[in-house]
């Protein structure tokens, strides 16, 4: 093994430690970088096309193997889930060995390998190296496919797809994948139950044949081995692999969203909203604006203390984390990611902080100590890494398989160090898209999806567009809210008298005199009315002067005035009238066991609940205020249903008791909205109105 | 054929026979009562200070559950000279990484850096100790991030009732305060004063009450030095008197349903309360673990999963605690099988636990397992100096890094038979049905 000692211009601040008098009031400085040894591997291929790398590091007895094979994305189609399935149902055993005796061998050695479709690892104590190396080799390379091992694994994986369902995290990363890529793309695709049916054993050993090639497979071994003997063991173990390359297919990369937009999920069951801002970027390691991009996502929310999460953790207290990343991809299928879950009643303005954080790091320069930092960062990742063996091999890896240039590794620090704030506004603007931005959220709709409508971003609502759980576009869902466990009518009630004024208060009201005025066709219109606690009530209605309808009850008798016209109540009115032919109706539904509590509907953009006080009359009460917000009256005419609505909005509060100053009838298409003009307590009400 | 080639080629191999290298370290005391452990290992340019206090969710007022995670949130919003907000700011432009975590006995705190800045690490975690900035602001913001944290832990995550022990705890202890998850209660937090805070910080954040670590790239010399700087001016606090409650012993099985509206397959929970950790038995119930679940000829995953196909997974695992641990075996159906079903079948291996001895190659394989385990679990030195944090302050053994696996090959095929038929029987154990919400 070769070692190569790449001294690291440092770019820090350097002071050499002294043992002075210690002030904490002051942060320490850093003493001065320390040397890195940036080692590299032994590398070499076989005749198969299979590369190996090997680094020895001998400070603990243990050696680990990992076989990856670097095949371009595959789309599974409608057989989704066969390569999953192959990576499962390989180490069942190998043309040498039964299934029980290989596994038990490995246990056996304390020692584990697994399969995957794309290659196997393996790890082991040294003294155990060459046995668990030749038992990797013979399950990647001589594999049996068991009928019966292949119907196993395929109902675990059916199972697991079902242990998903309600999984919020789950369903928003297959969602957020099949929007942003496209179903039809490797990377949007995803396994479902019926998928995984159409899968047969055929299906996995054709996709072990065509796909388990060495030609682009690397073997990578580190740890306390030899390098000269584990060659031989290697070439041993490896060479019977035929040489043979697997299809490479590409695809055409994804376009991003014309326009921003939501992209909303129901989920019923959540008590978080995933949030995740997507867009599709073309950005290779190998890309020479790599570093930039880096620094731009490390401060927008690739930290703790990036502008996201300070923003929506530590400055609003919305969520546990937010982050942000840039994945890159040598195919240019990349994605810029940003996320969090957060509590459902912050969704709206969670969407609004994230946005206004990608447009800050678009618009505004970046702190030079801020730039500094995340280079700081970096430096000291880089440096840290170095702690464990294998990282020299996958920086080795990576220049294969990401086509880097050979000093890449070795240049690194030099290359972040040389980003500017002008290179990450840049990067930002071209990898962070804020006008085209996909705002994939998976929650309860029921609470969340009344702010989210409202959401507007830089001054324009925002498109909401609404799929199932398997990415489908669909019609806006209706949200029902479910009443909270043990919550009755008469609590509602109760909440409403409380808001009001409370109960002791409103028994005081012998009498309440109310006028209110409405605008109709630019004719103003007059109502007043009068009730007493003893089932009395007055309205009457004018238009101009004239009496358009006047209604009187008075205990068990009563007449409607319908243009001069006098007509006695039915009995059924009458009836009806005990409930509302008074001061405050509400006291009589205390523990009223006919009415009921009938769900949660929203009332002009808040959630209220519905009380069904008869077949004629349902009142909403708002879950926030308690107050009333809303009457809805069924009455028929001539065999016909009708329905009206009374909207209470505006209360201001008279002797102590709140009243609804501005009431607005609907009947279909048609509305009036009375103001009232004076409220009298006590006053101006007496028997003879009843008459 | 291939058997052969192995054979020969194996003649080339100078098999090293050694173990682990031992860790060597050096410990002693501050005149505050602050214990100090220090790990020397200049292979890596690495440094980790980190400082574990000895107090977690059992220390609580019943009344006020979750503060100990609580005041884990609250000790990085700043001190005297770290400005609030700074904290992660300051780790991560030198480089560093850190983090911390709460159990129900301790609190752990660390932070990693490349060496140069070892001083810094002495510098944060001695103005956490000595002067935290402790005010409404901090509590306040904190408050809703420790709720986003539960929410996302575990209301909305599957099996979080399980994970973290909300659906578990509050059934296998009633007096002792493990009956009490780490998470605790967001009423109890709501309802939690300033003073409150205050008063738990005099109480259980002081140097008698904790371990320093520093590991890595040190000089052990100059370390001492700057520790004695930055630490040796912090107060000492009052001694710390426990005495937790007592549990009876469970002499019927406790049958329980829990719900979890994020689930769609249900899972079996069977969890016995075991001893304390440092007990020579919880290191057996830990072999038994291993036994029943590590590995795919394990006796459970090779039965359940691999041979009936009952199961989607199992698994059984000792949580180790202070004064009482607990045992847990989960097991998820595969397809329609019934819990009941997956019952028996544990119970039918516990059962030859109980009487019969396990076989001599069994016996070995999990002595084998347990040295792998022991290689690797020292193989970070972060990770060296939360072993070493730990045993000093919950197994008051520092050394035991180096010696537990003398430990785990003094257990013999007996003690593992008779550790089972002391601790796993059904009428000591819950029976816990975690259903999906919508199977109510």
């Amino acid at each position: 093994m070769k070692i190569k000692i790449v001294s690291i211009i440092a770019f820090l601040f350097c002071v050499v430690l002294t043992q002075a008098q210690i002030d904490r009031s002051k942060q320490p400085e850093p003493g001065p970088t320390p040397k890195i040894n940036l080692g590299q591997p032994e590398t070499f291929q076989l005749n198969n096309g299979l590369t190996v790398m090997i680094v020895e590091n001998h400070k603990l007895p243990r050696v680990s193997v990992s076989l990856s094979i670097d095949n371009a994305p595959i789309y599974e189609g409608n057989k989704a889930g066969v390569s999953s399935l192959t990576g499962s149902v390989l180490g069942s055993g190998t043309k040498n060995m039964s299934k029980d005796a290989f596994n038990e061998r490995i246990d056996y050695l304390g020692a584990s390998i697994n399969y995957g479709s794309n290659g196997a690892s393996a790890s082991c104590l040294s003294k155990y190296f060459e046995e668990i190396l030749g038992l990797m080799a013979d399950g990647a390379l001589n594999p049996v496919f068991p009928q019966e091992e292949f119907e196993k694994q395929r109902e675990q994986l059916l199972t697991g797809l079902k242990s998903q369902e309600k999984d919020v995290a789950a369903i928003s990363n297959r969602v957020k994948n099949a929007l942003a890529y496209g179903k039809e793309h490797p990377y949007g695709e995803f396994i479902t139950e019926e998928t995984v049916n159409n899968v047969t054993l055929n299906d996995i050993k054709n996709f072990y044949s065509q796909y388990f090639a060495p030609e682009k497979a690397y073997l990578v071994i580190v740890g306390d081995v030899d390098s000269k003997q584990t060659k031989k063991l290697v070439k041993k173990n490896f060479s019977i692999w035929n040489k043979a390359k697997a299809p490479q297919v590409s695809y055409s990369a994804p376009n991003n969203l014309q326009y921003t937009q939501i992209n909303f999920v129901d989920m019923p069951n959540a008590v978080q909203s995933e949030i995740k801002v997507v867009n599709n970027i073309d950005l290779k390691m190998s890309d020479p604006d790599y570093f930039n991009a880096l620094m731009a996502n490390h401060i927008l929310g690739g930290s703790f203390g990036s502008y996201l999460n300070m923003n929506l953790r530590e400055e609003h207290g919305f969520t546990y984390g937010a982050r942000s990343s840039v994945n890159t991809d040598k195919y240019g299928a990349g994605l810029f990611q940003a996320s969090a879950k957060v509590r459902n009643a912050v969704t709206d303005s969670s969407v609004v902080e994230f946005m206004k954080e990608i447009n800050r790091i678009r618009t505004e320069d970046v702190k030079e100590e801020t730039l500094q930092n995340a280079k700081a960062k970096y430096l000291g990742n880089f440096v840290m890494a170095l702690e464990n063996p294998s990282t020299v091999a996958r920086y080795a890896l990576n220049i294969k398989t990401q086509n880097l240039p050979e000093d890449f590794y070795e240049t690194y620090l030099q290359k972040i160090n040389a980003v500017t704030v002008a290179d990450v506004k840049n990067a930002a603007n071209k990898y962070f898209l804020y006008d085209n931005a996909r705002i994939v959220i998976v929650g309860k709709g029921s609470d969340v999806i009344d702010g989210l409508e409202n959401t507007k971003l830089n001054g324009k609502s925002t498109v909401i567009k609404y799929y199932d759980k398997f990415a489908k576009e669909v019609e806006k869902p209706e949200f029902k809210k479910t009443v909270p466990e043990g919550l009755t009518a008469n609590n509602v009630v109760e909440k409403y008298l409380k808001a009001i004024g409370g109960v002791d208060k409103l028994k005081m009201v012998k009498s309440i005199y109310k006028t209110a005025e409405a605008e109709m066709q630019g004719m103003s219109i007059n109502m007043e009315v009068k009730t007493t606690p003893n089932n009395q009530m007055a309205v009457d209605i004018k238009m101009m002067g004239n009496s358009l309808n006047k209604q009187v009850v008075n205990g068990d008798k009563g007449y409607t005035v319908v243009q001069g016209q006098r007509k006695e109540m039915s009995e059924e009115d009458l009836k009806s009238s005990k409930l509302t032919a008074t001061t405050f109706p509400e006291l009589k539904y205390i523990n009223n066991s006919d009415i009921s509590l009938n769900g949660i509907e929203n009332v002009d953009g808040q959630d209220a609940y519905a009380l069904k006080v008869s077949d004629k009359l349902t009142s909403f009460y708002s879950i926030e205020s308690g107050l009333k917000v809303k009457d809805l009256i069924s009455t028929k005419q001539n065999g016909q249903d009708f329905s009206s609505s009374i909207y209470y909005n505006n209360y201001k509060e008279v002797d102590g008791i709140k009243f609804p100053y501005t009431m607005s009838q609907t009947f279909g298409p048609q509305k009036m909205d009375f103001e009232v003009k004076e409220i009298k307590i006590n006053e101006g009400v007496s028997d003879a109105d009843f008459n | 054929m291939k058997r052969t080639i192995l054979a020969i080629t194996s003649l080339f191999f100078t098999v090293t026979n050694g173990i682990a290298q031992e860790v060597a370290f050096e410990e002693y005391d501050l005149e505050n009562g602050l214990h100090v452990i220090l790990h020397q290992d200049n292979s890596a340019p690495v440094v980790t200070t980190s400082v574990m206090y000895h107090v977690g969710s059992k220390d609580e007022n019943p009344e006020r559950t979750g503060f100990a995670h609580f005041f884990e949130h609250l000790l990085f919003e700043g001190t005297k000279n770290i400005e609030r907000g700074e904290w992660f700011n300051i780790v991560s432009s030198n480089g560093g990484s850190n983090n911390a975590n709460t159990t129900t006995d301790r609190t752990y705190y660390y932070e990693t850096f490349p060496s140069n800045n070892l001083k810094l690490g002495l510098w944060m975690e001695s103005e956490r100790m000595l002067h935290p900035v402790i005010n409404q602001i901090g509590v306040d913001t904190q408050n809703e991030v420790v709720k986003e944290e539960k929410r996302q832990r575990v209301d909305n995550s599957p099996y979080g009732g399980l994970i973290y022990g909300t659906a578990v705890q509050p059934h296998l202890f009633k007096n002792h305060p493990y009956r009490w998850s780490v998470i605790g209660s967001m009423e109890h937090l709501d309802a939690a004063s300033l003073d409150e805070f205050i008063a738990f910080n005099n109480k259980y954040y002081v140097p008698n009450n904790a371990v320093l670590v520093v590991a890595g790239d040190i000089d052990i010399d100059e370390t001492k030095q700057l520790i004695k700087g930055y630490f040796g001016a912090v107060p000492k606090g009052e001694p710390i008197i426990r005495n937790f409650p007592k549990e009876q012993p469970i002499t019927q099985e406790i049958k329980v349903t829990e719900y979890d509206s994020n689930i769609q397959i249900p899972a079996l929970a069977l969890c016995y309360r075991t001893p304390a950790m440092t007990e020579k038995d919880a290191y057996v119930l830990n072999m038994i673990s291993t036994y029943l679940s590590d590995g795919k000829t394990s006796k459970l995953y090779k039965k359940m999963v691999d041979e009936n196909k009952s199961a989607l997974q199992v698994f059984a695992f000792n949580r180790a605690q202070e004064d009482y641990s607990m045992y847990n075996i989960f097991a998820l159906p595969l397809g329609d099988k019934p819990l009941s079903l997956l019952e028996t079948e544990i119970d039918e291996e516990i059962t030859k636990l109980q009487t019969e001895l396990i076989s001599q190659k069994d016996y070995q394989k999990l002595q084998n397992k347990l040295e792998n385990d022991f290689v690797n679990s020292n193989s970070s030195i972060q990770g060296i100096a939360n072993s070493l944090a730990r045993n000093y302050m919950l197994y008051d053994d520092t050394n035991l890094i180096n010696t537990e696996i003398e430990i785990y090959r003094s257990v013999t095929r007996e003690d593992i038979r008779n550790v089972a038929k002391k601790y796993l029987n059904k009428n000591q154990r819950l029976k816990l049905e975690y259903l999906p919400e919508s199977a109510k």
